[in-house]
């Protein structure tokens, strides 16, 4: 019965309007009972005295997302995605042979299956709401379009826009579209129906009839889309995707093949058997199934409060403040604003303030420049970032970050200071990355309004926010953090206060690490490059260390060598980098040389002597360069997980690694790959390393334990 | 003390941006925008709740193209909500009073608690306009069909060009295709059409107002606004504001104001409108300026229901016409309504802000308040308003040092006034301005203390 009413006709004289509305679903999206729905509509249009078909959504925001994950994670064999590739085809093809004109009438969210569904109508119209977004991003998840995308998309918008679509994953605006020639007209939401309703009239009194995907390139193209010219507009996109992807990632290279062998092919269903085998072989692959499984990490954050077991209620945040302007505060203040919360920042003096009102309005700058965001959206949201050098206002602001100098002293005075000048309910986060939540809340007279709010540099680029709760925070105030993180477009992730947090305390191992492979011998370079070519990480420990600043490792290093005693080694070359006036990309001078705009360089080969170390001899092998960081982070990440209990599950771990460092996410995350590896594995590898005098990289008591029973960290 | 009622008009607090000499720091800063930092850096300072605010008044002569009713652009940047109305209001030099006016007068009635009221100016940004003689050629080119019509008219737009460089090299400014500078436009009185500089210098002679005098005059100004600025007091009525695009640089002081300023010097300054027998010099008027003032005003019970401490209470005011070419005597006219409707007299004014658009015009102004026959002649009453003393009259510098951005000044005095008597414990204060068209304003207020 439900099905039914998913997908309804309309009779409407001449023309059937065919409206998707799933039943008891938030989103349209296909599934096996949809698609056996929709073919049963078609079989009826088919048959009927209808001269021309309106597809429609009657969902706000949404016309059709995509295909259900949930079905495609529940498949494992080549047979099971054969079957629901080839039937979705099936049924696609009998949608583009149905004998009356068909016209899609978009609002809301279009993409993947969602977005081949239009493709297979003949004409489609758009609406200008800010909600409809229209593309394939397959790609993004290991896979490539399987519904016909690899085949029409080619042949109505062609080819090299065709493989910017699929290749880049992204989904075009309505103007975006619109140029593109994915979508033939854009009309204001409101009117929509009516327009497509009076296109279908044209069409009918013209004769209405089908239109055929016949592709005529235009300029340039004529050139690019010609025999000639098409193997070198492959070859292109080939190598884009490689220095892009470093061959991590085979599905946008499955797609060119795809479409490199079906376009032009003027048998439809030999080039859909292609794209079919093309679509199978990528989900079948680890590495879908990896970022199948980042993306519903994702999703699980934007379902959550932030709080488990009860229910809360996160406050309204319609202003924040920000203490401390320079590069952070303008950071936090660029991404709130951005989104439409009143920001107010405070420092000592304007100069300060004038430092983070600049760095917002670069990035705007950027954006408007690029037409992203127009002239008057740009003034609105500069509007929304003022500056004092008083506690002006603050009583009207509802949470303020609090970003000053990394002193827990100061801190604590300046958040006692802050909280009087503050309303009694509003909240005040500290955006520390070394010191203790719990104990900065000592200066707030009502430390349940407190918490960690840990942005990471640079914030308007780090999707990650570490929401730290500390002893006394409330779930209110969790609740309202995380959701405040949300608003801000970031994925948020609680953490328990204890050194470092989670990222941090996971990549501080990983760093030292790296300073005793070169210690060992080895050189920054080939370190450097094994992280990134072979693992995939977007830089390398070195480089990522020179970003932190090198006097932020070192001294958090030996925070976490206070508290945590033995296990953290400190390599002697670490040490020396005290004192040696070297920090890293910010004073121009670290492991590596940069440029003035602060462009990193090749390696500063000065380094090595000022370390005390010889000539690198590189003696060890990428393997073990590899297993020694990453699985330092495994093992530390044992002890915070299920002793420490930072956080609760390997979920969040796997996304706040991803979403912190880059961790890449084709691995699925941190826990994700040491489950792949498994843990007797890295236990046993563990061993050997530890045994040639490296005491730190022994396994730790939970790893061993996971070892001895085959568990796994994901359950 | 007067008796107090819950329909008082109060001023909560003001803020204004400095006040820049036009051409200087500011002059790149859009009305709106100069508006808006003054605004919401009031908002901030007292922490209101801007859902309470029934309606933004805000005055301006300039008329920004772009943002032709200027008040609401300024609401909205401030962050005022969008469902709170907001208008422009023009008196010429006193709109920001008129704007304090309109106020006052919805929230006396109970008709509003809150309004936020104030006025901004760029005087560097108003335009220069292309005369008649290119807009009747831009006219027909724009409604021409086709190359055919479009090129005679474009031929004659290229000779209107060239006569304009002709009359631009000879400085004829009366010449038809000299552009028109606004500005000088809206200083010159379009009834009796003489500039502004002109009138104060029929008021030095007929006051018998000397150069020295007058020069004296400015030299205080500029001597009272340097003390006032060393000794922090501007501080308090001023927003620092810093520029974009790198916001290397903050405004947090007047320019205008000078230190050392000497007689010598204003000796030396050439009359600037009568050049052969004129008194009246760059140096003893006011400069143009740019900037912007906000106040906050509620009903007395609205204030105490929301937990603010006010400043003042708006007794009374009043506007007054004249005749336009003696329009710097405006106060005289104007002041005694406003002290007739607050049930006041002179005596009972404890200090003054009376408006530095020239030097000659406040002198002429403090004569025609001391004066019986002035009264029985231009007032129809027997005895003069009153004596304004000169230890109570613009004790922290006036417009002659500040500079006067016309349609932000009415504010400004109200607020200086009031954060004055407030240091002082002064009772009752009077702000008056002489209006350009030949009018002027005042408006009495009560200390709150």
């Amino acid at each position: 019965m439900s099905i039914q009413e998913s997908i309804k006709i309309v009779d409407q004289g001449d023309v059937a309007v065919v409206e998707f509305d799933l039943v008891g679903e938030k989103v349209n999206k296909l599934n096996t009972p949809v698609m056996t729905r929709l073919k049963e509509v078609i079989g009826e249009l088919r048959k009927s005295k209808y001269k021309a078909v309106i597809f429609k959504s009657n969902k706000n925001k949404i016309f059709i997302a995509g295909a259900d994950i949930e079905e495609i994670k529940a498949m494992t064999t080549k047979e099971q995605f054969e079957k629901a590739v080839s039937t979705g085809q099936s049924i696609f093809n009998e949608l583009e042979d149905l004998p009356m004109p068909t016209i899609a009438a978009v609002n809301g969210a279009c993409a993947g299956g969602g977005c081949e569904f239009i493709m297979a109508c003949d004409y489609r119209i758009a609406s200008d709401d800010s909600s409809t977004r229209i593309g394939l991003p397959e790609t993004k998840l290991g896979i490539i379009p399987g519904f016909g995308g690899c085949v029409r998309m080619p042949r109505i918008i062609g080819l090299q826009a065709a493989l910017d679509v699929i290749l880049g994953g992204k989904l075009l605006n309505p103007n975006k579209a619109l140029k593109a020639g994915l979508v033939d007209r854009v009309v204001h939401q409101a009117i929509l129906m009516d327009q497509a309703k009076i296109w279908a009239d044209e069409i009918i009194k013209e004769g209405a009839e089908k239109r055929r995907k016949t592709f005529k390139p235009k300029g340039a193209g004529v050139i690019l889309e010609s025999f000639v010219g098409r193997p070198i507009v492959f070859s292109q996109a080939k190598k884009t995707v490689l220095k892009m992807t470093h061959g991590h990632y085979p599905a946008p290279l499955k797609a060119i093949e795809v479409i490199s062998k079906t376009y032009g092919m003027s048998d439809r269903e030999k080039a859909m058997k292609i794209e079919c085998e093309g679509f199978c072989e990528m989900a079948a692959t680890d590495i879908s199934k990896n970022l199948i499984h980042v993306f519903y990490l994702t999703e699980m954050v934007k379902k959550q409060t932030g709080v488990t077991g009860v229910e809360v209620h996160p406050k309204e945040v319609r202003a924040i403040g920000v203490l401390g302007a320079g590069t952070m505060g303008g950071g936090v203040a660029y991404v709130a604003a951005d989104k439409g919360i009143e920001v107010r920042m405070k420092d000592l003096n304007f100069d300060a303030i004038g430092k983070g009102l600049k760095h917002a309005r670069d990035l705007w700058a950027k954006l408007a420049k690029k037409r992203v965001i127009n002239p008057y959206e740009f003034k609105q949201k500069m509007d929304r970032v003022s500056g004092a050098t008083d506690y002006s206002g603050f009583k009207n602001l509802d949470v303020v970050i609090e970003a000053i100098v990394e002193d827990v002293e100061i801190k604590k005075k300046v958040v006692g200071e802050t909280a009087k000048n503050m309303r009694d309910d509003a909240i005040i986060v500290t955006n520390t990355s070394s010191l203790s939540v719990t104990e900065i809340a000592q200066g707030h007279p009502r430390p349940q309004y407190f918490a960690g709010m840990h942005f990471f540099n640079p914030v308007h680029k780090m999707p990650l926010i570490e929401v730290i709760r500390g002893e006394k925070t409330s779930d209110e105030t969790i609740a309202t953090i995380f959701e405040l993180s949300k608003k801000m477009g970031k994925m948020p992730v609680v953490v328990k206060d204890g050194p470092g947090f989670l990222v941090n305390r996971l990549l501080l191992p990983y760093m030292g690490e790296a300073a005793f492979l070169l210690q060992d011998g080895m050189s920054i370079e080939t370190v450097d490059k094994a992280y990134v070519k072979e693992f995939g990480m977007p830089m390398g420990p070195f480089a990522l260390m020179d970003e932190v600043g090198l006097d932020v490792c070192v001294k958090v290093l030996k925070i976490f060598k206070k508290s945590f005693g033995a296990r953290i080694e400190m390599a002697e070359s670490m040490n020396k980098l005290e004192g040696s006036g070297r920090l890293g990309k910010k004073n121009g001078k670290g492991f590596y040389k940069y440029d003035e705009k602060g462009y990193r360089q090749g390696v500063d080969e000065t380094v090595y002597a000022d370390l005390g170390l010889s000539t690198p001899k590189d003696t060890l092998t990428t393997k073990e360069c590899i297993e020694r960081g990453v699985f330092a982070m495994v093992n530390e990440c044992a002890l915070a997980l299920l002793e420490d209990k930072i956080v609760e599950t390997p979920h969040e771990v796997d996304l706040a690694m991803i979403m912190g460092t880059g961790f890449p996410p084709f691995r699925g995350g941190l826990l994700k790959y040491a489950d792949t590896l498994g843990t007797s594995y890295i236990v046993d590898q563990l061993e050997v390393y530890a045994a040639q005098g490296r005491a730190r990289l022994k396994p730790s008591n939970p790893l061993r334990a996971m070892a001895k029973t085959q568990r796994k960290f994901y359950s | 003390m007067s008796s107090r009622s819950p329909r008082d008009v109060v001023i909560v607090d003001g803020l204004r941006t400095p006040f820049t000499k036009a051409g200087t720091k500011l002059k790149k800063v859009h009305p709106a925008d100069l508006g808006k930092v003054a605004l919401k850096e009031l908002i901030a300072k007292t922490n209101l709740d801007v859902k309470s605010v029934d309606e933004v008044i805000i005055g301006n002569t300039g008329n920004p193209v772009d943002a032709v009713n200027v008040s609401r652009v300024v609401a909205l940047n401030a962050g005022v909500p969008q469902s709170t109305s907001a208008y422009t209001v023009h008196r010429n030099c006193a709109s920001a009073l008129e704007s304090i006016s309109n106020g006052f007068e919805k929230i006396k009635s109970g008709t509003m608690d809150v309004v936020l009221a104030g006025g901004t100016e760029s005087m560097s940004q108003m335009p220069t306009l292309l005369p008649e003689k290119f807009q009747s050629i831009y006219e027909k080119l724009f409604a021409a069909k086709g190359p055919g019509q479009a090129l005679p008219l474009l031929m004659q737009l290229l000779k209107a060009d060239l006569k304009q460089i002709k009359a631009l090299l000879s400085g004829n400014m009366k010449d038809e295709y000299f552009p028109v500078i606004s500005i000088m436009k809206g200083l010159t009185d379009p009834f009796v059409g003489i500039n502004m500089g002109q009138t104060a210098e029929i008021l030095a002679k007929e006051w018998g107002l000397s150069r020295e005098q007058q020069d004296r005059f400015a030299l205080r100004s500029h001597q009272f606004a340097v003390k006032a600025m060393k000794d922090g007091k501007l501080r308090e009525e001023i927003a620092p504001i810093s520029l974009a695009p790198d916001y290397k640089e903050t405004i947090v002081e007047d320019i205008g104001p000078r230190d050392g300023q000497s007689m010598e010097a204003l000796t030396k300054l050439r009359p600037f409108f009568d050049k052969r027998t004129g008194t009246i010099t760059a140096g003893n008027s006011c400069p143009i300026t740019d900037g912007a003032a906000m106040v906050l005003l509620m009903s007395r019970a609205k204030a105490e229901a929301m937990g603010y401490k006010p400043l003042a209470t708006i007794r009374g005011y009043g506007f007054a016409g004249l005749e336009p070419e003696r329009m710097g005597l405006g106060p005289a006219y104007a002041s005694p309504l406003a002290l007739k409707r607050a049930g006041l007299t002179m005596k009972d004014i404890g200090l003054v802000e009376l408006n530095e658009a020239f030097a000659a015009q406040v002198m002429a102004c403090q004569k025609a308040f001391d004066s019986d026959k002035f009264a029985q002649e231009k007032l129809g009453v027997s005895n003069k308003i009153g004596e304004i003393r000169d230890d109570i009259l613009n004790v922290n510098g006036g417009a002659i040092a500040f500079g006067h951005p016309v349609g932000a000044t009415g504010t400004r005095l109200v607020l200086t006034l009031a954060k004055e008597m407030r240091r002082r414990g002064t009772q009752f204060g009077l702000a008056t301005l002489c209006i350009g068209g030949g009018q002027g304003g005042a408006m009495v207020l009560e200390n709150e203390n």
